[in-house]
């Protein structure tokens, strides 16, 4: 069972040292949040090093999980995804070199995604609808590729100040939505 | 001027927060407030929620089998250890407060607290720690139901060769006792064993730089970069 409760019972027992259960959550969610970092990094091994690391957070600070009504892939999703781009920042500040970045294939959703994130992923999907298809495509580009700002500005060939007044008031919009 | 930003609420600054697109000065603002502001916390919690179900869209890759035999070698019981700190005995013998339960480790460390917002409860000590003598500006905020104490360095770099010790000097208290090396990352938490727990409240906390391990004394022998009391929130 692949369920928010089974993952969510899964990190309490891996606080409690049970390390069979920390394995099995590895099993569980390790393909989707190696995806998750793969799609920030596209570089499988920077990618494989920082999933390593997020396990090693996850089995050392599982303690500090606490159920709260947030999905526990909300949870751990965040520390891949943290850890992705952190690697993703100090990759940049070191080297601009994106011309030898490969390509990856497309990221279209599947039904193992789906059942993953289970929650209702509807919710963002249709307040993000309701922005024009740019602005939409920005805020994914911040989330899902960890891209900065002046990416955005340089992806949808707009002046940095603009791409920052579109994505704030795309947050506000959508704010709105999600809380209705 | 159709540039013209519109003004960030509290709302839009935690989704630009969770989206990584705060620059660091600003990210290190936000992450301070973070520590004591509830409210914040829990917009950041909204936006990350919300925003974790666009990794739907995800494709799950499978890892290859190495990272699953690194990580079970990594949880085996054997390596699964975190030094204690045993510093300071005396000195909370002598106050009294601490008996036998002093041999217990005094603090462990944990560097990877920004994804500890959802469960942290609100702070209810904070100091702000400086120095007129150095740039460190650090904010520390005790969170009572999971007994950490976030320690958040805005502004200071670590002297080369040293590390930072974190100590405690108990109201009345004429020694410091060690909470323990930090770890380099500007922000980390320490769990503040139960003995400790009651005598926060006016308690000054200290930062000195130390050799590497720690004062080898057990108390500070570097000098003291930012120093502040806990008070209430």
């Amino acid at each position: 069972m692949n369920t928010p409760q089974e993952i969510e019972r899964l990190i309490l027992r891996a606080a409690d040292g049970d390390r069979q259960a920390f394995m099995s959550l590895y099993d569980l969610t390790s393909a989707k949040l190696f995806g998750v970092c793969l799609r920030v990094l596209r570089d499988r091994a920077e990618a494989e090093d920082v999933l390593q690391d997020v396990f090693v957070k996850v089995w050392r600070n599982a303690g500090r999980y606490t159920a709260n009504g947030f999905s526990p892939m909300t949870w751990l999703i965040t520390i891949a995804r943290n850890g992705a781009i952190d690697r993703l920042r100090a990759r940049k500040a070191k080297a601009e070199n994106l011309d030898a970045v490969a390509e990856l294939p497309d990221h279209g959703p599947t039904p193992e995604a789906a059942a993953v994130a289970a929650s209702d992923a509807a919710q963002v999907h249709r307040c993000l609808d309701e922005l024009a298809a740019d602005r939409a495509g920005a805020v994914k580009g911040a989330y899902l590729d960890g891209m900065t700002y002046q990416e955005l500005a340089d992806t949808y060939a707009v002046p940095l100040n603009t791409m920052r007044t579109w994505l704030r008031r795309s947050l506000q919009k959508l704010k709105d939505c999600l809380s209705q | 001027m159709d540039d013209v930003e519109p003004e960030r609420d509290d709302a839009v600054l935690a989704g630009e927060y969770v989206l990584h697109l705060l620059d660091p000065a600003e990210r290190a603002t936000f992450e301070a407030r973070l520590d004591v502001d509830g409210a914040l916390r829990a917009e950041v919690a909204l936006w990350a929620d919300a925003l974790a179900d666009l990794a739907a869209d995800v494709r799950p890759v499978d890892p290859p089998a190495r990272v699953r035999a690194a990580l079970e070698r990594m949880a085996a019981p054997a390596t699964d250890t975190v030094a204690p700190t045993r510093r300071g005995r005396s000195i909370w013998a002598r106050l009294g407060m601490l008996g036998a339960a002093a041999a217990i480790a005094l603090a462990v460390f944990v560097g990877v607290n920004r994804d500890d917002i959802f469960g942290l409860s609100p702070a209810i000590y904070i100091a702000q720690m400086q120095s007129e003598d150095t740039a460190f500006q650090v904010l520390a905020g005790y969170h009572p139901d999971e007994a950490a104490l976030v320690v958040n360095r805005s502004a200071g770099d670590i002297p080369p060769g040293r590390v930072l010790e974190l100590w405690l000097i108990a109201p009345g208290a004429d020694a410091p006792v060690s909470l323990g090396v930090l770890p380099d990352d500007p922000k980390v938490t320490v769990t503040i064993p139960e003995d400790l727990r009651d005598v926060l409240r006016g308690s000054t906390l200290a930062l000195s730089d130390e050799p590497p391990g720690g004062s080898p004394t057990g108390a500070p022998t570097g000098s003291v970069l930012a120093a502040g009391a806990l008070a209430d929130v």
